[in-house]
């Protein structure tokens, strides 16, 4: 779970490692995450996102597809 | 599970205070216990997917957002260095301390420095991205990698 400059950036280094470029994240986007996931952590109460809420989650920001599934089988 | 609560409250606080993360003997004192019931409390902890521990069985590795060893994601605030163990994290400290910040890292491709000031709403404009190589479904398959 990386940084980079550009998505030209991120074509370069996949394809200097030959993996796939996956789905990439706004900064604004990053900081929903951010703050859905952590906000609540030094609170006695807090606990993990569980699967089934992570779907909604990402739904909501804009992040869909087999890749941000949690219980998928299948990758894109 | 209070007890739980405790242990995983003395850690987290410990590194919102220090930027590091406790020893196992630091928080057995803390709770007043001792070393083994609270390693039995952190495998519940583990379990949960709240920790994650280095090979030795009681260093802590994880403690997300925070990082028990150094990484290139640091998060600034408060006067206190913070790591976190992935770019998510580096804001994610942010949000956990509930406090501005100023985030520092890189690109992975170029090596360019990023330097990303936090404020509670949320980071200053920036057209920099975020990208995951590993599936949602297989972050905990080996999450340091991930």
């Amino acid at each position: 779970m990386l940084f980079f400059r550009s998505e030209e950036r991120v074509r370069e280094w996949s394809k200097s490692r030959g993996t796939p470029v996956q789905p990439l994240v706004s900064m604004g986007q990053l900081w929903m995450l951010a703050t859905t996931w952590y906000s609540t952590r030094l609170q006695e109460t807090s606990r993990r996102p569980q699967p089934d809420e992570m779907c909604g989650i990402f739904a909501d920001i804009g992040l869909t597809g087999d890749f941000w599934n949690p219980k998928s089988d299948t990758f894109g | 599970m209070q007890f739980d609560i405790q242990v995983k409250m003395t850690i987290y606080r410990h590194f919102a205070e220090t930027g590091i993360g406790p020893s196992v003997k630091e928080v057995a004192d803390r709770v007043g216990s001792d070393v083994k019931t609270v390693l039995d409390t952190y495998r519940r902890l583990c379990a949960q997917r709240l920790l994650v521990l280095e090979a030795d069985g009681s260093s802590i590795r994880m403690a997300s957002p925070f990082s028990g060893v150094p990484t290139q994601h640091v998060a600034e605030s408060g006067g206190t260095r913070y790591f976190g163990n992935c770019a998510w994290d580096a804001l994610g400290v942010i949000a956990a301390l509930q406090r501005s910040g100023i985030v520092h890292s890189r690109c992975e491709q170029s090596g360019e420095p990023l330097r990303l000031e936090v404020g509670l709403d949320g980071p200053e404009a920036s057209d920099w991205l975020f990208h995951c190589l590993v599936p949602a479904a297989k972050w905990w398959d080996d999450i340091v990698f991930t």
